[in-house]
């Protein structure tokens, strides 16, 4: 007997969802490459508060009621993440201090660095025992990472700078592959499209002059990017780079981590364990959430009052949430 | 346990306040703006194509003038320029450094050794590598410099075609002496050969 099918091509939403994402990047690649330094302010400005209470509410929504096995990974992560941002708030706000030379700054910094990286690969180690499997070659990768810190601490410092962005991208994949599988393929082939766009950006930039650094903010939003470090490439590149991978960054966690994951939308409290269940504690949580909201707000008019002021406070207090992240991602591996 | 964790905890967080609150030294020197040496002559620069090597100098009577100057003014201190040209390591860097990427080669060795049996966890340590390595690559190459043109004091750094980095640097020998009364700097410039196909 024989068999009639018709082949035909159906539009889905994994179509839509890759389309959308490269069109996006597409677009923000255009702009941010023509006014880099306009559009890192006023991405920063609009998109810097909301995205962090995005990921404090994604993390309260993955965060259990009872630790049980995972007891000692999240004492691990608190036990990091407290003294790592006291330390670097120390650093940063004394940097200018008489107390303290340059070359003990720079000692200081590079053992904050090895600090974290110790902590990063405590981390991946306790979480392979968790799951039973040998995540031992984190120790070794640790080490090289830690003598990378001493040996460049200038490279590796502007390294973590342009790999935090990518940290949002891998909690998207993850976050896929748990609640939205059919887009995990989509998914990939618009992360395969961010380095053609670099490239593309890279391209038409590496002969421009360098940004104008006539003001503060146009000095820091240059020192940012790196071209102090790397001063043979054109700051005009560095400044886009950074800024496009940074919206990208932003992108995921305000809208398309809550279009994957239905817990990650910011009103539907009930998806959280630690205020829905019975063990909960709803009134601290509805604080804090509160309180991160208000910071937002707070930020806004900081941001409109004194923007170069509030941009470095920002990015002071900002290592924090970059903290709070790995143990979270590392967890979800 | 918990009581010592929010001990130390609280400790740590209380020291950045403590620590960043302290005030500078009364130091009014370091308010005013300090005046730089500096004094006005000319230099005559000459390309000469017997040269070996580019000299600077000096006559004796001008660095005395600029010696002048500089003891009117404090001490300078340049060491923030020092530490942050960011070209050579200290010694607790390379004993850092080293001894971390010891520990690195070691365990990594010793990782590798015990995961014999998994090939497909050897492919991937190997793709890492080497995906560190090509991005090491970039960031070099990258932030490689201008031609050889501009990194030596040649008449070639004179060039139109060099006007576009803007910078260039070399060695230069500093020499005084009590003939002349202007600063001249000599610069070699050798002849180039014609290639084959130019006449």
């Amino acid at each position: 007997m024989q068999e009639v099918r018709t082949i035909g091509y159906r539009l889905s939403s994994a179509h839509v969802f890759s389309v959308a994402f490269v069109l996006a990047c597409a677009i923000a690649a255009a702009l941010i490459g023509s006014f880099p330094l306009q559009l890192s302010v006023v991405t920063v400005f609009l998109f810097a508060g909301p995205h962090n209470v995005m990921e404090f509410r994604y993390f309260t929504s993955r965060m259990p009621v009872r630790w049980g096995r995972s007891r000692t990974f999240y004492l691990a992560a608190i036990a990091g993440v407290l003294p790592l941002t006291a330390a670097y708030l120390t650093l940063y706000f004394s940097s200018g201090n008489w107390l303290w030379s340059l070359e003990s700054l720079q000692t200081f910094t590079a053992v904050w660095n090895t600090s974290f990286i110790l902590w990063v690969g405590t981390l991946f180690y306790l979480r392979g025992q968790q799951r039973r499997k040998d995540w031992s070659i984190a120790i070794p990768i640790v080490f090289l990472l830690a003598s990378l810190a001493w040996v460049v601490p200038q490279y590796w410092s502007l390294a973590l700078v342009y790999v935090h962005p990518f940290i949002a991208m891998w909690f998207l994949e993850r976050q896929i592959r748990r609640t939205k599988p059919e887009w995990l393929r989509a998914y990939h082939y618009c992360l395969a499209s961010i380095p053609f766009f670099l490239v593309i950006l890279w391209a038409s930039l590496y002969g421009k002059s360098n940004l104008s650094q006539e003001t503060n903010l146009f000095w820091r939003i240059n020192q940012h990017a790196g071209s102090e470090i790397l001063q043979n490439i054109s700051s005009h590149l560095l400044v886009a780079t950074h800024v496009f991978l940074e919206s990208i960054h932003y992108f995921v966690w305000l809208l398309l981590i809550p279009l994957v994951d239905k817990r990650a939308i910011p009103w539907k409290l009930n998806d959280v364990p630690l205020f829905s269940n019975i063990n909960g504690i709803p009134k601290i949580f509805v604080a804090f959430l509160t309180a991160s909201v208000l910071i937002t707000v707070v930020l806004w008019f900081g941001f409109a009052a004194d923007y170069t002021t509030t941009r470095d406070i920002y990015f002071a207090f900002a290592i924090g949430h970059v903290l709070a992240e790995f143990p979270f991602l590392i967890k979800m591996l | 346990m918990k009581k010592l964790t929010t001990l130390i905890g609280m400790t740590l967080f209380t020291s950045t306040y403590c620590f960043a609150d302290i005030a500078r030294p009364n130091n009014l020197s370091a308010q005013t703006p300090k005046p730089r040496a500096a004094i006005e002559t000319t230099m005559d620069i000459r390309l000469r194509p017997d040269e070996k090597e580019a000299r600077l100098i000096i006559p004796k009577s001008q660095i005395k003038q600029l010696r002048a100057q500089l003891e009117t003014l404090d001490e300078g201190s340049n060491n923030a320029a020092v530490f942050t040209s960011g070209n050579g390591i200290n010694g607790l860097q390379t004993i850092m450094s080293g001894l971390f990427l010891s520990l690195a080669i070691v365990l990594g060795g010793v990782w590798f050794m015990r995961s014999a049996k998994s090939p497909r966890a050897n492919k991937g340590v190997i793709a890492a590598i080497l995906l560190s390595f090509v991005a090491s690559a970039t960031f070099v190459f990258a932030n490689a410099g201008p031609p050889a043109e501009a990194r030596s004091i040649t008449g070639k750094m004179f060039s139109q075609a060099m006007h576009i980095y803007g910078f260039g640097w070399g060695k230069i020998k500093v020499e005084t002496t009590d003939d002349d009364d202007r600063i001249t700097l000599i610069v070699p410039n050798p002849k180039t050969s014609p290639s084959p196909g130019e006449e």
